[in-house]
């Protein structure tokens, strides 16, 4: 009955989605207050209704109901009962309607929080999310039902879950990432609804940069925890492979990147306009995008899903309607938009157009580099690959321009400044990441020119946006929004430090082991204390104990090879002991004959700075957020008159443009 | 503070092979096991979703990482070895693509774009000094606080 | 004139990509050409599997059309040919097998070879055998040099040793009648 209950929601759903889409547009285009009344009503009861889908199939699972054919393929009755939970969105038919679920969750926010805005740009907006709804919901329904019961017949057990999604990274990635790409929605649909109504001015600049902050956080998170994943479940201590499913959620990101310091430009500046308008639906497209790769599985990745001609025709027929819609539209009205806005070649503005160029620079490389191998073959050229090699090679290039600029923007005023004026407050930067990388190369003994220029860079990153924030910062009180900047630059700057030094300080050593051996790695001693036998609730694994010691320091490491039984497939999970400045890591392999087993050890230099990386940027993210004028904008009666006059700029620039 | 020395001092230290376990594929010279280990990580394994030779246990892989660990013993280079898995596994075993008229735009469109960025740079550049010769230094200061004047204005509102 | 075109770039781009999405549902990116097609077969020496004293090599597969298949006992998908393949032997096609290991089990544990000529004995007594003879790949150094990526794979060969034709997997009806017969009549009358 509960299942049947779950489904019927989602029907209603789809009819009240329809609506949405429909009412409130005609309402506000027509200037009907009745229609455009409408909108929120059905945006709050739509959220309902997909709450309580989702909790119906959630119920499903935690009651092991098998005679729904998604718990039975999903779940079993060993499973502890939060991966039951998580389960929901573990495979292609829940994590569908967790997105919608999600997406249900952001316009109710919008609609929510949006009061002070007119009620018919309201409406616009929240029918285009509606709109977007509609294409999930029915993909839902039609093709990808979770609620589908498997009678007459039905299993007394369940499949079980996929072994590699039994973890807690993996419970919290996928709604995380969906946040993410789902957030982009909001500034899609402000962007599509400014086209529509014709109002291209600075205030839907204004009005989406909170929620792409938001939901540019969100995906953050959701790609760190998803290396982070990677790195510990997969036992190679690899961390980022430039899977097309990880470039997926990767070209949204570099999108949602430009995207936050374009708005900036828009909104403080009025220039970039179009530009902006653009990014925005780019960064939603691209996140459609990324749905279609990996639910279609027209490339070869590691995460296999379900690959079913149907369901990605679907998506692509969807694809077609709302981004060629939305792209269509913009040919037909960007023209229009004229930025009267003028700047002078040293400008924020123009650094932050280099930043945006070369983010759209990034951006071409990942999806050329994920869609090319397709082309090559349907073109009759054969199969090729595109991985590490290649993307490693190109991002090392792109790092450096990159990197420059983005410690030096925030000293540059806006509109007009003269390099004279920060030269010498550039002069911390060239002393710190000088002395950064003399001590690296002289203690670590660095043999590659890149790896050290990435140090240097990333000092040069550090030094640079603390000395900023200490200039400012001494002229009076900081809004929250220049700390948060600060955070997400730091943050790019451990990113690019943790990559260089673990690529070329990290040494591994794959050897063949029997209880009592030990082997030596950077003064490090692995010892294989024991291999025992351990009975988990769904399996049964080899753990194998190793004692570490290097000196006074001692550690013990789990590194588990798991059986999981109703799948029969084997897991491993690494052994590792984390450390801010370096990570020891041990992965069990096979078991060779008598009481040897392959084992892989690892000693992983600045690996964590990758992850405290995506941590401060989602931290960044957060602190600008909550910064004070937002809540002002959202207490505001009107729009147009929200800016106080008053306000600090994001840095140094603005009221000092006066020179 | 005490602990970032220590660790950077072990790092100079190079690991010795010198301990009881065997290595799984072990080198007398560490250039040869450089490039065995590049090898390893840039070859994909034929039969596997997504995945190099080195983390994969596919039977196909461990052969592959056989016949690298054979060659490159015998001394042939990085190329050598890449050439030799091509001619037999196709390009699709190698994560570097070719360069072909196809491949060579992953290059010429973000190099184009940037191209783009240097001459609008150049050019606004260029703009702006001919514009600053033209325009007499007096009857810019001028315009320039009428600007400014206007600007303040449009912020107050 | 310039900016109206401008702001057409983005969905003639998306338009150009959707393009290639389409065709990509209807084709399996896992299906890799084999390197090997169009080119003569490689060089080798190798013994038979059941008399190791015999050994044969690349002269051995001339002369007329053949297939080639390489297979192992350990391979259920291998179990599901022989009886199709057993057909064809009857029907009078060349069969010629490649031995091919069970890597891991090799490389990990060992392989015992009375016990491979034993289990292959038991299974093609079971299940049939096509096979002239078959070539014992003792290193895989064969199965390397033609690209094989596991088993089952198939080769067909013209009389010069060319191979015009790979399968990997299973070989059935179907597959036979679309991919091979064809090229084996249009082999037949052009020799």
């Amino acid at each position: 009955m509960i299942p049947e209950i779950g489904h019927f929601a989602l029907l209603i759903s789809l009819v009240f989605a329809i609506s949405l889409a429909i009412f409130p547009l005609i309402g506000a285009q027509k200037n009907i207050a009745e229609l455009v009344g409408l909108a929120k009503p059905l945006v709050y009861a739509n959220f309902v209704l997909l709450s309580v889908s989702l909790f119906c199939l959630a119920w499903a699972f935690y009651h092991n109901d098998f005679s729904v054919t998604y718990v039975a393929m999903n779940s079993n009755s060993a499973l502890p009962w939060y991966y039951r939970i998580s389960a929901v969105w573990g495979a292609h038919e829940g994590s569908l309607l967790l997105w919608v679920w999600i997406l249900a969750l952001w316009t109710a926010a919008v609609a929510l929080l949006s009061r002070s805005l007119d009620d018919a740009d309201v409406a616009r907006v929240l029918a285009v999310m509606g709109f977007i709804a509609i294409g999930f919901l029915a993909f839902v329904i039609f093709t990808s039902n979770p609620f589908e019961r498997t009678f007459p017949m039905f299993p007394v057990d369940g499949r079980d879950l996929n072994p590699l999604l039994q973890d807690i990274g993996l419970i919290i990635h996928p709604p995380m990432l969906y946040m993410g790409y789902v957030g982009f929605s909001v500034a899609f649909a402000f962007a599509v609804a400014a086209l529509l109504g014709g109002k291209l001015d600075a205030t839907w600049a204004r009005w989406s940069r909170p929620w792409t902050l938001a939901a540019w956080g969100f995906l953050t998170i959701g790609i760190t925890l998803g290396s982070w994943w990677a790195y510990y479940e997969l036992g190679w201590g690899g961390w980022w492979f430039w899977d097309p499913v990880e470039n997926a959620s990767f070209m949204p990101w570099i999108a949602g990147t430009a995207l936050i310091h374009s708005l900036a430009v828009t909104e403080k500046r009025g220039a970039f306009k179009s530009w902006t308008v653009l990014l925005a639906i780019t960064a939603f497209s691209l996140s459609l995008l990324g749905t279609f790769l990996v639910r279609s599985g027209i490339l070869v990745s590691v995460h296999a899903f379900a690959s079913d001609p149907t369901r990605g025709l679907f998506i692509l027929v969807y694809l077609l309607i709302v981004i060629g819609g939305a792209l269509t539209l913009y040919a037909s009205r960007a023209s229009q938009v004229v930025s009267t806005h003028r700047y002078k070649l040293f400008s924020r503005e123009v650094l932050l157009f280099i930043n945006n160029v070369l983010l759209a620079a990034a951006l071409l490389v990942v999806l050329l580099g994920t869609l090319l191998p397709l082309v090559h073959k349907e073109i009759g050229l054969g199969s090729i690959s595109i991985g590490a090699p290649f993307f490693d090679k190109v991002s090392s290039y792109w790092f450096i321009p990159f990197s420059i600029m983005l410690a030096i923007a925030p000293f540059v005023r806006w509109k007009q400044d003269k390099f004279s004026r920060i030269r010498n407050k550039l002069l911390p930067g060239v002393f710190f990441a000088a002395v950064l990388t003399l001590m690296m190369y002289l203690t670590l003994g660095v043999d590659s020119f890149m790896n050290l220029l990435g140090i240097s860079l990333a000092g040069w990153i550090i030094a640079l946006t603390l000395y900023e924030l200490f200039l400012t910062r001494s002229k009076g009180k900081l809004p929250l929004s220049h700390w948060g900047m600060t955070f997400a630059h730091l943050g790019f700057a451990a990113l690019v430090l943790g990559i260089a030094v673990t690529q070329f300080a990290s040494v591994e050593r794959s050897v063949r082991m029997v209880p009592g051996e030990t082997v030596e790695l950077n003064n490090y001693h692995f010892t294989l204390a024991q291999v025992k036998q351990v009975e988990g609730p769904n399996y049964s694994s080899y753990m194998g104990e190793f004692s570490v010691t290097n000196g006074d320091e001692k550690h013990l490491l789990f590194a588990e090879k798991r059986y999981y039984k109703v799948q029969s497939s084997v897991m491993t999970e690494a052994g590792i002991d984390a450390g801010l400045w370096r990570d020891l890591y041990v992965s069990l392999g096979e078991q060779l004959e008598g009481q040897a087993w392959a084992v892989r050890v690892y000693v992983k230099p600045f690996v964590r700075w990758i992850w405290l990386g995506g941590v401060l940027m989602m931290i960044g993210s957060i602190l600008c957020i909550a910064d004070k004028r937002y809540r002002k904008v959202l207490s505001m009666r009107c729009a147009h008159e929200a800016e106080p006059h008053n306000q600090r700029g994001e840095a140094t620039g603005q009221t000092a443009s006066s020179n | 503070m005490h602990r970032v020395f220590n660790i950077i001092f072990i790092f100079t230290l190079v690991a010795f092979p010198a301990l009881a376990v065997e290595e799984d594929y072990p080198f007398e010279d560490p250039q040869q096991a450089k490039v065995f280990s590049q090898l390893v990580n840039e070859l994909r394994c034929p039969k596997c979703q997504n995945q190099n030779i080195a983390d994969s246990n596919a039977m196909v892989a461990i052969d592959l990482k056989n016949k690298t660990y054979q060659l490159v013993k015998e001394g042939q280079s990085k190329e050598q070895v890449v050439d030799f898995m091509v001619q037999r596994y196709g390009q699709f075993v190698h994560y570097d693509p070719p360069l072909n008229w196809l491949t060579i735009w992953l290059w010429l469109i973000p190099l184009s774009l940037i191209a783009a960025l240097v001459l609008f740079v150049i050019k606004r550049g260029q703009r702006e000094q001919k514009d600053e010769t033209q325009v007499s230094v007096d009857k810019l200061a001028q315009a320039k606080a009428l600007l400014q004047q206007i600007e303040e204005e449009g912020e107050k509102k | 004139m310039m900016k109206n075109f401008k702001v057409l770039v983005p969905i003639i781009t998306f338009l150009f990509i959707s393009i290639f999405l389409y065709k990509g549902l209807y084709s399996d990116p896992t299906d890799i050409e084999n390197a090997n097609l169009q080119r003569p077969f490689p060089e080798f020496k190798l013994n038979d599997l059941m008399n190791p004293d015999k050994s044969y090599n690349k002269a051995d597969l001339l002369g007329e059309v053949t297939l080639i298949n390489v297979w192992g006992t350990w391979c259920v998908t291998c179990r599901v040919e022989l009886p199709f393949m057993t057909r064809l032997s009857e029907q009078g096609i060349r069969i010629i097998g490649v031995y091919y290991d069970n890597a891991a089990e090799a490389v990990f544990s060992g392989v015992d070879l009375i016990q491979t000529q034993q289990d292959v004995k038991q299974m093609l007594s079971q299940l049939g055998n096509p096979f002239r003879f078959n070539i014992y790949d003792v290193n895989r150094d064969l199965s390397l040099d033609l690209g094989v990526t596991g088993a089952p794979e198939s080769f067909l060969l013209d009389a010069n040793g060319v191979i015009v034709a790979h399968r990997r997997g299973a070989i059935d009806e179907r597959v036979w009648e679309k991919e091979f017969a064809p090229l084996i009549r249009q082999l037949k009358q052009g020799g």
